[in-house]
């Protein structure tokens, strides 16, 4: 009951963020918070909701920032229809991959998503004549509404309310899954897959459904960042940017919708404040995952749930 | 996750037309070989530790960094030679073992397998991001007599120190096999890998069970990085390259096949090298996971072990 | 096979490596009826369940449901046809609250998909609301509904079985495989499965019943198969196979004494 006064100001406080100051500093980690939330909600789907540890979640980011950046390169196409294009992109290898993937489950689809990753963050590295090989691509148009011409984001305020947008759609899906036959077939699968499999549910398709939701959203959020930032490399598929994006579902909660985002907003945060120490901040972040999986299984949401007595139900999505 | 790695050896790239040259491609196979042995003891240790205890070690190849690391420092600031060196960086880092296990494997072994390989996910990036700190992230070369000399067979050439790692590499795995298959422990070993209740009913001791094997696993992987560390450079992150070289042969051998390491190793070194001297160097990089989908389509549960389906 | 035969399995074989732990049985079940499959320990039962619910592909031999050649089918495609069964071993979701266990065997009877519930359009709420029903009506039939919110890593052993058949029941089977849900009750609860049981098959669900406790078989089935070594040596009537000579000697002959 208290979500209904507590999301909408959660929501119009989110919205009157950017003006408070007029510090473009301060709107670009807002808007690296809402990539790095769609990204982590997308990446929770495998993770929290059909029970896989994927390791190669930030190859279909990089597929979706490529392609946008490829498409609005090539044939001038920076808008919506780019963003789709991205989806779409990152999801047919989603497919593929999960199709190959999916058949082994546990710690060994983990590696097999590692190597899907490297595979596809190589490739990257050496195919010079479509993505230009480690330098990266650079001038990447800002997104304009239908291509190029007509309306284009700029700057940082407009790129946080797009983004925010997605992150709240994409938050919203998730909460809609929950209360549906799809999203109870997830949980069940996650759960207890001989049962769900003696229930009807066909736990292979199911596994694949998540899959191909998570990484076209991935894709989404990679094209996004490549118009924001109008740089790209293949770094943003290295193995630092797949422990990043599993740290903010681990620390943050795995299998709720706000765990993600705040995992998102704690490595947002903490990189800023702890520039300074170099390589040190790293071994923090490795020191915080590690010290959530052992002593905080359920993320900081489960701290905040056991601090307000709730009854806890383990691994249980958040409502 | 891909470091370049530069290797001493030539790389003649013959034009398609001509006639295959036997020299260039025995001297390829001949590298392949060697490249082939450290994959193999870098994916024996984690097949060891996956076979006996279902641990997947995602921190193996940070052993194989301090392997290496620990080699070069214990040349540098002990002056030891490098033989004394190796030896010295191997056992530490077999010690290292032993409070890896008891810090991050030994307690969660009850816990859910996510559990533990998100902990040693954890474990690899400390090691990493620690060794940037410590070691600086700058390259280092490991100085070894055999490193520059060579060795000549017929028109074959290999330097010592690439012999080095062949013979050594042999000489270890065969140990290691008489170890397990006649050593009391080596049985205890089995034992736990069988059924690990039973193991313990039947009074085998699952703790030490645990230490020795984080130890091997860990010596061989700092083995590996001791004997390859002459041949290339070394940096802080090479260890998720080693830990993805050793999962790539893991699940090309199986995981937990002892065998089936040997083999997917000493292939995806021979392949490699093929493939990186006759078609693109880049290409030979990404090979080695395009194997792994092949085989994978063909026997899902890799070519000697087995893995869970859905 | 007729109308009224709902499962008829033919020269059912399943072997492991050497071992054959189900050889070329016979059985049919007719609609509303409830059958007991009674043996030994390791004689086969379960292996038995495990083939016909497509846990696992028979070795040889046919299972025809409803009319259809299943031979082989996947467990998930014999559940949507009509078939769900319990497990030995308790088999739950038990991070979840006992209502979501329920909730979530409804997945077979249900249509509307993950767009449905984002339009949250009336199609997606009628069928929440049936679901909801269809839930709580499984968990008061084995009276469990005062502990829906609980978390089914909570409940008693007890209770946890009956939950284990409220999920069964709740996907709306044709026909329902139970393998021992008696195990592990004590006496009391053992008559209140019994009552249950009947109750289901009232509603119009045949089922197909592994069990140890006699007294169950004895109160409940309609028809007992008896199952040796893989083979099944008897099938009738339950008083007539407690006197059949073969199974008093195989089964019964020690069994019977503390029944
Ligand atoms: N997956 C399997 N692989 C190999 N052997 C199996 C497998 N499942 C069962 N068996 C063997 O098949 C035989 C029959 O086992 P099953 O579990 O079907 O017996 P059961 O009648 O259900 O026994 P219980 O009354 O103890 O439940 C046993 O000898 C068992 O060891
Ligand atoms: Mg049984």
């Amino acid at each position: 009951m208290s979500n209904r006064i507590f999301l909408p100001l959660v929501i119009a406080l989110a919205l009157a963020v950017p003006f408070f100051t007029a510090n473009t500093y301060f709107h670009h980690l807002m808007v690296l918070w809402m990539l790095f939330s769609l990204l982590a909600l997308s990446l929770n789907v495998i993770i929290g909701y059909i029970g896989e540890l994927s390791f190669g979640h930030a190859a279909f980011f990089g597929i979706g920032a490529y392609t946008a950046a490829i498409v609005g390169m090539n044939f001038g196409l920076a808008g919506i229809p780019g963003l789709l294009l991205a989806a779409v992109m990152a999801g047919l290898f989603g497919f593929v991959i999960g199709y190959v993937s999916l058949r082994i489950v546990g710690p060994q689809f983990a590696i097999l998503t590692l190597g899907f990753g490297s595979i596809i963050y190589t490739i990257t590295n050496y195919w010079v004549d479509l993505t230009r090989g480690p330098m990266g691509i650079s001038n990447i148009q800002p997104l304009g509404l239908w291509g190029e011409g007509g309306v284009a984001l700029t700057g940082a305020r407009g790129y946080y309310y797009l983004t925010l947008f997605l992150v709240i759609a994409f938050a919203y899906a998730c909460h809609a899954l929950l209360n549906s036959r799809t999203g109870r077939a997830f949980i069940a699968t996650r759960e207890n897959a001989p049962l769900a499999a003696s229930l009807g549910i066909d736990v292979f398709r199911i596994k694949l459904l998540g899959f191909v939701v998570a990484t076209a959203v991935a894709g989404v959020a990679g094209a996004v960042y490549a118009h924001y930032l109008t740089v790209i490399t293949p770094d943003v598929m290295s193995l630092q940017y797949v422990a990043a994006l599993i740290i903010m579902v681990i620390v943050g909660g795995r299998g709720t919708i706000a765990g993600p985002i705040i995992g998102a907003l704690i490595y947002v945060v903490l990189l800023e404040l702890l520039r300074a120490l170099g390589p040190l901040r790293l071994v923090i972040f490795a020191a915080l995952l590690t010290a959530s999986v052992i002593f905080l299984p359920g993320g900081i949401v489960s701290l905040w749930r056991r601090l307000t007595g709730e009854e806890t139900k383990p691994r249980e999505a958040a409502e | 996750m891909n470091h370049g790695r530069a290797r001493c050896s030539a790389r003649p790239s013959p034009d398609w037309g001509e006639p295959v040259d036997y020299i260039v491609l025995a001297q390829q196979i001949a590298n392949g070989l060697v490249n082939g042995m450290t994959y193999v003891l870098i994916a024996t240790g984690l097949t060891l530790v996956f076979g006996v205890l279902h641990i997947i070690n995602f921190a193996h190849g940070e052993f194989y960094m301090l392997g290496a690391f620990f080699t070069y420092f214990a040349a540098q600031l002990l002056g030891l030679d490098y033989i004394s060196a190796a030896v010295v960086a191997t056992l530490a880092v077999a010690a290292l073992g032993i409070l890896a296990n008891r810090l991050f494997f030994w307690p969660l072994r009850r816990e859910h397998e996510f559990t533990i390989l998100l902990s040693s996910l954890g474990l690899a990036l400390l090691l990493t991001n620690g060794g940037e700190l410590l070691f600086g992230a700058d390259p280092k070369y490991v100085d070894s007599p055999f490193a520059d000399s060579i060795v000549q067979a017929g028109q074959l050439v290999v330097t010592q120190q690439r012999v080095l790692i062949f013979v050594v590499g042999a000489v270890i795995l065969l140990a290691l096999n008489l170890f397990i298959r006649h050593s009391r422990m080596g049985k205890m070993m089995r034992a736990t890998a069988q059924n690990p209740e039973g193991a313990a009913l039947t009074g085998v001791n699952i703790r030490q069970v645990y230490t020795v094997t984080f130890v091997l696993a860990c010596g061989l992987a700092a083995l590996a990085g001791a004997l390859v560390g002459p041949t290339a450079m070394i940096f802080p992150t090479v260890g998720s390259w080693a830990v993805l070289k050793g999962f790539i042969v893991v699940i090309l051998g199986g995981l937990g096949s002892i065998p089936g390491a040997l083999i997917g190793g000493l292939s995806l070194g021979v392949i490699e090298a093929l493939a990186g001297g006759y078609i693109s160097l880049g290409f030979a990089q990404a090979i080695g996971y395009a194997i792994i989908i092949i085989v994978l389509l063909w026997r899902p549960q890799g070519l000697f072990g087995t893995a869970r389906r859905t | 096979m007729n109308a009224e035969t709902i499962l008829s399995v033919a020269g059912l074989t399943k072997a492991f490596g050497g071992l054959t732990a189900v050889k070329d049985v016979d059985l049919e079940l007719n609609r509303g009826e409830i059958l007991g499959v009674i043996g030994p320990n390791g004689a086969g039962k379960t292996t038995f369940f495990n083939v016909i619910a497509g846990s696992m592909p028979p070795t040889a031999g046919t299972v025809h449901f409803k009319g259809t050649d299943c031979t082989g089918m996947r467990a998930d495609r014999m559940a949507r046809l009509g078939m769900t069964r319990t497990f030995q071993i308790t088999s739950l979701f038990p991070a979840l609250s006992v209502i979501e266990n329920v909730r979530a065997a409804t997945y077979r009877f249900t249509k509307t998909g993950w767009i449905s519930s984002i339009l949250r359009n009336g199609a997606w709420r009628d069928e929440e609301a049936a679901v909801d029903r269809a839930a709580i009506e499984a968990l008061e039939f084995v009276d469990l509904a005062h502990r829906a919110d609980a978390n089914a890593e909570a409940l008693s052993y007890g209770e946890q079985r009956r939950l284990e058949i409220a999920i069964a029941i709740a996907a709306k089977p044709d026909l329902l495989l139970l393998d021992e849900p008696a195990a592990g009750m004590n006496p009391e609860e053992g008559q209140r499965l019994v009552a249950m049981i009947r109750g289901i098959r009232d509603t119009g669900i045949s089922i197909l019943l592994v069990e140890h406790h006699m007294r169950v078989v004895m109160g409940v089935c309609d028809r007992v198969a008896v199952i040796d070594h893989g083979e099944k040596i008897a099938d009738g009537k339950p008083a007539d196979v407690v006197n059949n000579p073969d199974v008093i000697r195989v089964y019964l002959g020690r069994e019977a004494v503390n029944a």
